[in-house]
């Protein structure tokens, strides 16, 4: 009998071992090991490689709408667009295809305040731009007509 | 007949009639689109577009009438309108066809720095999307609400349809709302804004524009826009388009069918549609009181901002501009220069600010379309 008292011990904390860490509302890949954590960000390691995590982010956000997927060269960032309590997983892409680094973060305001002041920039250059692009062609078309009104 | 098939038919009349199906909360929308509908004809506010939407909100808050839906497969009447007309993008963009068949860009091309104006215009565009979110909207939802201040149906229309179509009824009204109401809302920050002496500022006649320049404007422009915000080349190309049409003079009949005709056709469209995605069960909520409140500081900063950016100018130029037409940076064209031109003359009866504010008017529209872009440009 003695011999079948792990078992069942283990046997009743299978539910435990099954459920997944969550973070922010999101689950943390499986098999993963803590390497920073606070109340806005979680850094973990884990076992599986780059690709493995992707296509474990991809089934778990699968139902959910505005999510947006980035490639970038030496990571993937998931992002939310959605008002979710975490904002962007992202899943580097390291040179050890067994060892990958997961970060989900909350989001930041810095990020807000970052994208808005660069999307005013942005509207003053598109116009700064057309403001030369006037410019540059009103000068032009003013010395060709010029001279013909003149003839 | 028996009495059983008597009454039997009697229960189909009464279980198909909407009487039966009424519910308390569609006299609340039947309210509201009055209220639409008295500020088009009493206040003559926005009539073109305001009444239509009245009309839609009331049409379509009676129980059991097939005007958006599906019944069988085949497409209620007002949902056939929203499917191809908003819900595919169209209309916004004929819309700015016409508009762009309408306008006159010699004032913006003889004095191009008003266009800064435009940009700084939308400002509120930014904030309010900051505001937005804090109140629990989503990214796209608050980008939506942002382009409100930016005082341009169209361009309102085409980004809410773009990025969160849930709220195109509630951010349409607002924005046609509060683009009627600029002479209200205006003034004050303009008066606030600026002093005496500010407001005396006489500027130079502008100088005469040729054909040329002003057929090249368009294309240059589209050019432009095409190779820095691609995604809102439908709604500013069809606008350089319209623009090409009237100014190369050889092409008056596509030219007046754009500014009458079709532009016509569209606003009913357009009006109708918008309204008629306003159910009382999706609308009466927290967050189109939401979009109405935010929407109006939108404005106000909108309208600070282009002030504002006419101050900062001042700084540096040796002709100064005369900062109430900073106001009309938030397009709602022609309006907002007409407030610009009013204010001024209660100050110096000869000096005469409308064509010189027609510049950042139009600069306005631009500047909206390319705020526009940044959003779409940000979440696609």
């Amino acid at each position: 009998m003695k011999k079948y008292i792990p078992a069942l011990i283990f046997l009743l904390f299978i539910p435990g071992f099954l459920q997944a860490e969550e973070f922010l509302g999101i689950t943390v890949p499986p098999d993963s090991q803590t390497v920073s954590s606070s109340d806005d960000r979680l850094e973990v390691k884990t076992g599986l490689s780059h690709d493995a995590v992707l296509a474990y982010y991809e089934k778990e956000l699968k139902n959910l709408g505005d999510i947006k997927y980035r490639e970038w060269s030496d990571q993937t960032y998931i992002e939310d667009d959605g008002n979710r309590p975490w904002h962007s997983i992202t899943i580097s892409k390291g040179d050890n295809q067994t060892e990958t680094t997961v970060i989900i973060s909350r989001d930041s305001w810095t990020w807000i305040i970052g994208t808005l002041i660069l999307r005013f920039v942005g509207v003053f250059v598109v116009l700064l731009v057309l403001f030369a692009g006037m410019k540059i062609y009103g000068l032009i078309i003013r010395s060709i007509v010029k001279p013909a009104a003149t003839k | 007949m028996s009495s059983n098939e008597i009454l039997d038919m009697l229960r189909g009349i009464l279980y198909t009639s909407g009487v039966f199906n009424f519910q308390f909360n569609l006299i609340i929308m039947w309210l509201i689109g009055s209220f639409f509908m008295y500020l088009a004809i009493a206040k003559k506010y926005e009539p073109l577009l305001l009444l239509p939407i009245g009309f839609g909100i009331f049409i379509v808050n009676f129980p059991l009438v097939p005007l958006m839906g599906y019944s069988n497969g085949h497409a209620h009447l007002l949902e056939v309108f929203y499917h191809y007309g908003l819900e595919w993008e169209v209309i916004p963009c004929v819309i700015f066809l016409g508009l762009g068949a309408m306008t006159d860009f010699g004032p913006l091309i003889a004095n191009p720095k008003t266009l800064i104006v435009g940009a700084g215009a939308q400002l509120g565009v930014f904030v309010t999307f900051t505001g937005t979110i804090l109140a629990g909207f989503t990214l796209k939802e608050a980008a939506s609400v942002g382009i409100i201040g930016g005082a341009d149906g169209p361009t309102t229309i085409y980004l809410t349809q773009h990025l969160a179509p849930q709220l195109l009824g509630a951010n349409a009204l607002a924005a046609y709302s509060y683009m009627a109401m600029v002479p209200l809302i205006q003034p004050a920050i303009m008066k606030l804004m600026t002093n005496d002496k500010e407001r005396r500022i006489k500027m130079k006649q502008l100088r005469p524009v040729s054909r040329q320049e002003k057929i090249l404007f368009p294309l240059v422009t589209a050019a432009i826009i095409a190779l820095l915000v691609p995604s809102v080349v439908p709604l500013m190309g069809m606008f350089m388009f319209g623009n090409l049409m009237k100014e190369s003079g050889v092409v008056a009949r596509l030219t007046d069918t754009a500014q009458n005709a079709l532009m016509n056709i569209m606003t009913i469209f357009l009006g109708v549609s918008v309204g008629a995605t306003m159910y009382a069960d999706n609308f009466l909520s927290w967050k189109p009181l939401y979009i109405f409140s935010l929407g109006l500081v939108d404005f106000a900063v909108c309208t600070l901002g282009g002030i504002l950016t006419v101050k900062i100018m001042n700084l540096f130029l040796k002709e100064k501009i005369n900062p109430l037409i900073g106001s009309a940076g938030v397009s709602a064209v022609p309006m907002a220069a007409r407030v610009s031109q009013v204010e001024g003359l209660k100050y110096d009866k000869t000096n005469h600010l409308l064509m010189h504010a027609v510049g950042p008017n139009l600069a306005g529209v631009i500047g909206s379309a390319a705020a526009a872009g940044m959003f779409i440009a940000m979440f696609d």
